[in-house]
């Protein structure tokens, strides 16, 4: 009996050493894969589309640390398998950090090549998505020595940055996914462009469905991350007429106005911000949109009688209204391009009851809402300045 | 066959043990597909289904404990065999052990599918299978406390998974929570019964109940165990509805897994092989209990060792591996696995429960009627 259990344990210890220790299962050597850190898509003509790959090699002999490889396929599978043909290494899309599409291919609409991402278990649900501002594969061609680093990294690292300094809306795989799944919410991606050999955003595209709609530029952004974001940090130039200023306006003892600018700038910088949408009227679709936010003042083109509390008030009134016009006027543009990246539809689902909508039936209805704008901003501190 | 069974003092078990024992048999393969099984009926309110599985759950334990309790210290097959003679008894005895041979087949098959979509596309069957099978084994030839340490260890070990899931939910959105209570009363009931497949494994208890030393204290762990289980699965479905849209948790075959995709730590950035590999410790006790609970019915039916049931047991499994081939398949053979398991875990001992508690009144009565004549 004793004897018996012994030798099943040796057995066990036996076959489990044979099976643990990779018969049957691929060996993936380091120093033989090439990590594919960006992917670009063209469209090339009908039913072809033109992938280039950045490919980061860790062979500390090789002089390049990069390789780009471009072919043409049907799918992503085969892209990878003529990409494959090209290069000594074995290509792995574990180490993804980005993939661009062409402006042309977003227009077309870009699902059916991120579907391919969804389903395959090796890549990763943080990939960033980008739309290029031309073709994706000029700037998965950049030269390398000037930016220094691998292009994936490089584009990994550029919008990271910028959505940690909440300058933009996080483009991962997850969230165009989750964004595009919601029948009441639209995807959002930040569009790249070479700038003097260096890649830098030049915009959001918006989509309707999965396809670009329009676009926003950078200085628009600030309000649509104000609608869909706990907001932390982030400034906002805002633009005002000197005249209705000018009683709060210090001229300093007579000293003038100062040429340089005829206008009045505000600059804030949000500490905190909350935003409520909400579903006030079922039947004619009526929003109201709450912004609450405290900021801080950080640069004013004049100087300003700050130690008042009524002109505080006053400014603190001519920010709000400005800022209503401006969400209001971006609520708008959003309604006339059929986008709706703030997630009004969802809002809208979660208070009515009964057949959940598609999509469809959610942008017939939403070209009829409306919307009120009610900005409440605390002016907190001045820097340290009054 | 002895209705009753005593085993040595040695091998009983604290009764505190049957809250890791419930909670990790419960907790499976199944899990890891839950969220998205309930959502399919019943759509943004699986969580309620969810829940309310666990409060129907918790009622059939009650059944189940109290039914154990009109005897000494039964099992299912003593008990079949003293209520329904010899023959009928054996046979549902066998049929039972069947019943069980399957659960821990689809265990064994839903994980190695797992494995092979996740980490190892070309890995064989056979061999994680055999790898698996004989780690079983070799828990089943140490014992019920060898299992039982199993199943405590297991608990112990992923308990933290649960943690991680809080990672998904700063990416969630709670407005697809709302409205509460949109689908009808119909659709909940029956979400609740899609979660069959992840609920089960309570039924355990039927067989471990002779080997629990304070047998009084048996029902408040059972319920602690069941309790602990639903709020786990719960949570994860609720996770899952904020973190992933409707139409792409409908198209997601483990949510649970994909979830843990988002996880990114600095110096590991895919988190989720990490989940599948402990999802083997995960599902570890339950085939353990699974085998030994059906080879123990093979010693009980025939009289025979329960060694030789493991192996024949375990032969046979491996070789139903070898049959399917692929993903259909296995959706085929799990939805009727899990049909079988509504009716074999839920509805048939409460049933059985009834049926001894009658028999038990009867026979008191008629004992009463002995004393006084």
């Amino acid at each position: 009996m004793q004897k018996r259990s012994k030798w099943l344990k040796i057995a066990i210890v036996i076959s489990s050493f044979c099976i643990l220790t990779s018969c049957g299962v691929e060996t993936k050597q380091l120093e033989r894969l090439g990590l594919i850190t960006a992917i670009g898509f063209d469209l090339k003509k009908e039913n072809e589309i033109n992938g280039t790959v950045a490919v980061s090699k860790f062979d500390p002999m090789a002089k390049v640390m990069t390789n780009v490889i471009s072919a043409n396929a049907n799918t992503l599978q085969t892209l990878r398998a003529e990409e494959n043909l090209a290069i000594d290494q074995r290509l792995e899309m574990g180490q993804l950090r980005c993939v661009i599409y062409s402006k042309e291919l977003a227009e077309k609409g870009i699902i059916q090549l991120v579907n391919a991402l969804n389903r395959d278990p090796t890549v990763g649900n943080m990939v960033y998505l980008t739309i290029a501002e031309e073709d994706a594969s000029s700037i998965i061609k950049m030269d390398e020595k000037k930016i220094k680093v691998n292009i994936g990294t490089y584009l990994y690292n550029l919008i990271r940055q910028n959505v940690e300094r909440e300058l933009l809306i996080s483009p991962t795989l997850h969230e165009f996914n989750h964004k595009f799944f919601d029948n009441g919410q639209d995807p959002v991606l930040p569009i790249l462009q070479v700038k003097k050999d260096k890649v830098a955003i030049s915009g959001v595209a918006l989509f309707n469905d999965d396809k670009l709609a329009a676009r926003l530029s950078n200085d628009k952004l600030f309000y649509l991350k104000l609608l869909t974001d706990e907001y932390r940090t982030g400034s906002k130039e805002l633009e005002f007429d000197r005249e209705e200023f000018s009683n709060i306006i210090n001229t300093q003892g007579g000293k003038s106005f100062g040429e340089v600018y005829n206008k009045l700038f505000l600059s804030i910088d949000t500490l905190r911000s909350n935003t409520k949408i909400k579903l006030v009227d079922k039947k004619n679709i009526r929003f109201k949109v709450e912004v609450k936010m405290d900021s801080r003042l950080l640069e004013t083109t004049n100087y300003l009688e700050l130690g008042k509390t009524a002109n505080m008030k006053f400014i603190e009134k001519k920010v709000n209204q400005e800022m209503e016009k401006q969400i209001k006027k971006l609520l708008l543009f959003f309604q006339e391009k059929k986008v709706d990246p703030v997630g009004i539809g969802n809002e809208y689902m979660a208070h009515v009851r009964g057949k959940p909508m598609t999509q469809k039936e959610w942008k017939e209805l939403y070209k009829n809402a409306k919307f009120d704008v009610q900005v409440k901003n605390t002016i907190a501190r001045t820097g340290t300045m009054d | 066959m002895k209705v009753n069974l005593h085993p040595k003092e040695g091998l009983l078990i604290n009764a505190f043990m049957l809250f890791f024992i419930i909670h990790s048999v419960q907790v499976g393969v199944g899990l890891a597909g839950l969220p998205r099984v309930v959502y399919l009926v019943a759509k943004h309110d699986a969580w309620i289904s969810v829940f309310l599985a666990g409060m129907i759950t918790s009622i059939v334990l009650i059944f189940m404990v109290q039914m154990l309790k009109q005897y000494d210290s039964a099992d299912l097959y003593g008990i079949h065999v003293d209520v329904f003679g010899k023959w009928a008894g054996q046979s549902l005895n066998f049929i039972y052990m069947i019943y069980m041979t399957s659960t821990f087949f689809i265990i064994l098959m839903n994980y190695i599918e797992i494995v092979q979509v996740w980490i190892f596309p070309t890995l064989p069957t056979w061999q994680l299978s055999l790898v698996l099978i004989l780690i079983v084994i070799y828990a089943v030839y140490g014992g019920i406390r060898v299992i039982v340490g199993v199943a405590f260890f297991s608990v112990i070990g992923t308990v933290w998974l649960v943690i991680v899931l809080f990672v998904p939910l700063q990416f969630g959105d709670f407005t697809h929570l709302l409205p509460i209570l949109n689908v009808n009363a119909k659709q909940l009931v029956m979400g609740a019964q899609s979660t069959t497949l992840s609920m089960l494994g309570f039924e355990i208890i039927m067989f471990v109940y002779p080997f629990v030393k304070e047998k009084h204290k048996s029902m408040l762990f059972v319920q602690i165990g069941n309790l602990f289980t639903t709020i786990i699965f719960t949570l994860a479905t609720l996770i899952s509805i904020v973190f992933f849209a409707s139409n792409s948790l409908e198209k997601t075959i483990w949510p649970v897994l994909s979830m843990f995709k988002i996880v990114r730590l600095p110096n590991l950035e895919r988190f989720e092989f990490i989940a599948v590999s402990f999802w083997m410790l995960i599902i570890l006790p339950n085939m353990c209990f699974y085998l030994w609970a059906a080879s123990k019915g093979f010693s009980r039916i025939l009289g025979k060792r329960q060694k030789s049931g493991v192996w024949i047991i375990a032969i046979v499994t491996f070789a139903a591996t070898f049959l399917i081939k692929s993903r259909y398949q296995m959706n085929t053979i799990t939805d009727v696995v899990a049909k079988l398991g509504f009716y074999f875990a839920f509805c048939y001992p409460v049933l059985l429960a009834m049926i001894v508690f009658i028999k038990k009144w009867f026979k008191r009565r008629g004992d009463k009627h002995a004393e006084t004549q």
